[in-house]
């Protein structure tokens, strides 16, 4: 890379030469088509470009399907007409009265509201949309029910009235600058890749230390902060409001926006809501079927590219004109070890219906072990490391770990406390890179500024597990035995104390199993605590110094890996019976 | 006495629901996505029998079978254009798609018939019975004869035909039932057919008593939505009695208090129950969380 003019260097990257070409032609757009119609429709844009950049944190960063926006949008067009009209208060009163209303009332249904599932979350954010649309039609003595509030004055700040045409565009447009450059600055960098890994693998995202509701709950208070903002910029500039401002076509609208533009890219967010705000303009001709044309192109869009026209314009440029692959970052330092613990399992018990999964296991595992966890299929041994990990919750028992009880504890608190996982499933984002898998695990510590940090550790760890090569590949590309060591590399990356395994060697041949056998082994020696629940027992030999042999929830061997491939016990429940390798659970 | 007159309306009401309902839960299992525009083919519906009328001037229960047809055949449509692109993606893809098809029904309806309210025929003839003092109109009778049969034809398609046991595999289980030879995607799009036709039919029935626009769409998603989740995700029966809840709080619950106060208590209750209640008041069918 020949990086002397920087300028050329940024201009090369991604898409940056058409979003540049995009700003300037809309910044000058307006100077040729300056009459007042073009300028107004420019201005509404803008404010749906700010309720879009808004809606985006909650329905693309967060991957909810809320249906609230509007509500929120309305909401604070409805706070902000009531006090400017009725009180005669200025745009420094009614601003951040609408931001601050429509976030409190976010707030307020976000408890009942984010624990939902898709659906159910789509349906009770729909149901917020509808309360406030009655309470806004049947409350007429304040809301002036369902003919609204007419003659909203236009927007004054400070005593300085904030005409139509110029003055508003350029306001609304600031102000969307703003926002945007807020919202790139609070998703951008690690955490981009951290909210990816939220929405594509949410267990592997807990199972970092990423605490999901905490970060949908943020998204869902900034979606709803945004829509107030937008709305009091609204009735300022359409100086009337009423409930058709609640209605469900503002909500499509949002989401059309959001899906035709792009769900995570603030530029999406902008082209999205000038396009479709100019839409019925340019469809004109069609005369009363163009709403047909705006809902064939949003059936389109989610058909033909989901990702919007910003990321169809990504993948072209990827496609036709790649961009060459950058040097891998150099390697910091490897993440500092947490300090080791001493694990111990007192009457840990978990029923599924009648049948006891795990019943009554007492373990107790030493700072530097490496153990093993046989048994036959059903035996209990996912069921008890999923709830060391907090993955599953026992119905008694204890699980200790450096002084304390974490049974129980939701997995993103047990992964702070040092004890990471892999998955017997790989849970990886295929669409993203080895390095950015890892990196992206480490965003509770690092943040999002510290996306160089993070990398230049991930990159410490895939080198030590030789992946150095892979570092820039989308792990969906990477062969089995590679991605294994991709998702050993990102439990890793926090430093953990203890490292629990579900299955590592499943799928893997031969070859691969014994690299992978040396590479834990060499992590063992290193101080880190290691146990492996697997079916392969040859495999385990060639690393641990203990196996634990459980059937029907119940340890029924525990000892030296020899002593217990002798013992009768494990010989009848388990090893008398034909060896599944891989697929079964434990 | 007041309260039985409510009762039987609602119930008519409720009826009417129900087959809408029934649609949005046949889907909902065949593909694990919500149709958001079963509404919209409401009003399709309500539509198509209006527009039918005016050619043919007939009572409603002759243009029924035309229009169970026609719908049958927008809604393979649907299928196509909106789940069959879409199969292998997240349930949240076609969701959206749906709200799009939506508006592309409903503009459409707005631009072929404009936005005033319509009527369409009644099934048999205007006019009330009175017994005991009770006033029923011939309509609500009409309706809650109309929707028993069909709800009780569609229990016997599915549990006692070749066909039903298909369609109920491809709800099990896709992929197991495509292991098994089931065609999936023509079980998919037949599903389809069949929620569009009680749509339709529900369309008909409704357009008579309370007349249907093209935005009327968006109210019979959500009640038909919350129904579902009321009744448990993905069970049928529970959507049947969740259409029937639904309905009495709109005219017993709407009559004691009034129309808004109503909905906004039927909000209530649905929050209340997703809070504390999320699996529905009769439980999830297994396996069928959203």
């Amino acid at each position: 890379m020949t990086a002397r003019n920087p300028v050329r260097a940024w201009l090369g990257r991604d898409i940056n030469v058409l979003l540049l070409a995009g700003a300037i032609g809309l910044a000058a757009w307006p100077f040729f088509a300056g009459d007042a119609y073009s300028l107004r429709l420019l201005t509404v844009a803008g404010i749906y470009a700010l309720a879009a950049i808004g809606y985006q944190f909650v329905f693309g960063h967060a991957g909810a399907l809320s249906l609230a926006q509007g509500a929120f949008f309305g909401f604070g067009a409805y706070v902000a007409g009531i006090l400017s009209v009725r009180m005669g208060a200025g745009f420094e009163v009614t601003f951040p009265a609408a931001i601050a209303a429509s976030t409190v009332l976010a707030a307020l249904v976000a408890l009942p509201v984010l624990r939902l599932q898709s659906h159910y979350f789509a349906l009770a954010t729909l149901g917020i949309g509808q309360v406030v649309l009655l309470v806004a039609v049947n409350w007429e003595s304040v809301t002036g029910g369902a003919n609204g509030i007419p003659n909203v004055p236009a927007l004054s700040l400070l005593g300085a009235t904030v005409g139509r045409g110029w003055p508003m565009l350029l306001l609304v447009w600031s102000l969307v600058a703003i926002g945007a450059l807020i919202a790139r600055r609070l998703t951008g960098g690690l955490t981009g890749a951290a909210l990816r890994l939220m929405r594509e693998q949410p267990m592997a995202a807990e199972a970092a230390g990423i605490d999901i509701r905490g970060v949908r709950f943020a998204a869902f208070l900034l979606s709803a902060l945004y829509g107030g903002a937008a709305g009091a910029l609204q009735v300022h500039t359409v100086r009337v409001v009423s409930p058709e401002v609640l209605e469900f076509p503002v909500m499509v609208m949002l989401l059309a926006i959001a899906v035709i533009g792009g769900r995570t890219s603030v530029a999406g967010a902008i082209l999205g809501a000038v396009l479709l705000v100019h839409l019925p303009e340019w469809f004109r001709p069609l005369e009363r079927y163009y709403l047909m044309a705006y809902g064939l192109a949003l059936l389109a869009m989610i058909v033909a590219a989901p990702w919007g026209l910003i990321g169809l314009l990504r993948h072209v440029r990827q496609r036709w004109l790649p961009e060459p692959e950058p040097p891998p970052p150099v390697a910091g330092p490897m993440p500092v070890g947490r300090p080791p613990a001493r694990l111990e399992i007192t009457g840990l018990t978990r029923r599924f219906g009648g049948i006891r999964a795990v019943d009554g296991i007492d373990l107790v595992v030493t700072p530097g072990e490496s153990v093993g966890i046989v048994g036959a299929n059903g035996s209990g041994k996912t069921t008890l490391l999923n709830m060391i990990a907090g993955a599953e919750k026992p119905d008694s028992g204890r699980i200790g770990w450096a002084q304390a009880d974490i049974a129980g504890l939701p997995p993103y608190r047990i992964a702070r406390a040092g004890i990471a996982r892999t998955f017997q499933t790989l849970k990886l984002v295929d669409g993203t890179t080895a390095l950015d898998n890892v990196a992206a695990a480490s965003w509770h510590e690092f943040g999002g500024p510290g996306r160089d940090a993070a990398r230049a550790a991930a990159m410490a760890l895939l080198q030590k597990l030789d992946l150095a090569e892979t570092a820039w590949k989308p792990c969906g590309a990477l062969p089995p035995g590679l991605r294994r060591r991709v998702e050993i590399a990102r439990a890793l990356i926090g430093g953990p104390a203890l490292l629990l395994l579900d299955e590592p060697a499943a799928g893997l041949t031969a070859a691969e199993r014994d690299s992978l056998a040396g590479t834990l082994a060499a992590l063992n020696n290193d101080g880190t605590t290691v146990v492996v629940v697997e079916h392969d027992l040859a495999f385990l030999e060639k690393f641990v110094a203990r196996i634990v042999c459980l059937d029907q929830g119940r340890i029924i061997a525990d000892g030296a890996p020899a002593d217990v491939r002798a013992d009768p016990g494990v010989v009848a429940a388990w090893l008398g019976q034909p060896l599944d390798e891989g697929g079964g659970h434990g | 006495m007041e309260f039985l007159q409510l009762a039987i309306n609602g119930i008519a009401l409720g009826a009417a629901y129900a087959l809408v309902a029934l649609g949005f839960v046949l889907i909902l299992n065949a593909t694990g996505a919500v149709n958001f525009a079963q509404g919209d083919l409401v009003a399709a519906g309500g539509f198509l029998a209006v527009a039918l009328a005016g050619f043919l001037p007939v009572p409603g229960l002759l243009l029924l079978p035309l229009v169970v047809i026609l719908m049958a055949g927008l809604g393979l449509a649907v299928s196509a254009a909106a789940y069959w692109p879409l199969r292998d993606r997240p349930p949240v893809a076609v969701f959206i798609s749906t709200i799009a098809l939506g508006i592309v029904i409903q503009n459409g309806l707005n631009g072929l018939f404009g936005a005033e309210p319509r009527a369409a025929p009644p099934l048999f003839s205007g006019g009330h019975l009175e017994f005991f003092g009770l006033v029923i109109a011939r309509q609500s009778l009409a309706i809650m004869g109309v929707a028993a049969l069909l709800i009780g034809g569609v229990q016997l398609l599915l549990k006692h035909t070749q066909l039903g046991r298909r369609l109920r595999a491809t709800a099990q289980d896709r992929e197991v039932a495509a292991a098994l030879g089931v065609p999936v995607g023509a079980m998919v799009a037949l599903t389809f057919a069949l929620a569009a036709a009680l749509a339709g039919v529900a369309g008909l029935l409704l357009a008579n008593q309370f007349f249907i626009t093209p935005t009327h769409g968006t109210d019979f998603i959500v009640k038909a939505y919350i129904a579902v989740v009321i009744g448990g995700w993905g069970r049928v029966g529970g959507a049947l009695a969740g259409a029937m809840l639904v309905a009495l709080f709109e005219t017993v619950v709407a009559a004691w208090t009034d129309y808004a106060v109503a909905t906004g208590l039927l909000y209530a209750a649905l929050l209340t129950i997703l809070v504390f209640r999320p699996q529905g008041l009769f439980g999830e069918a297994e396996g069928r969380r959203a």
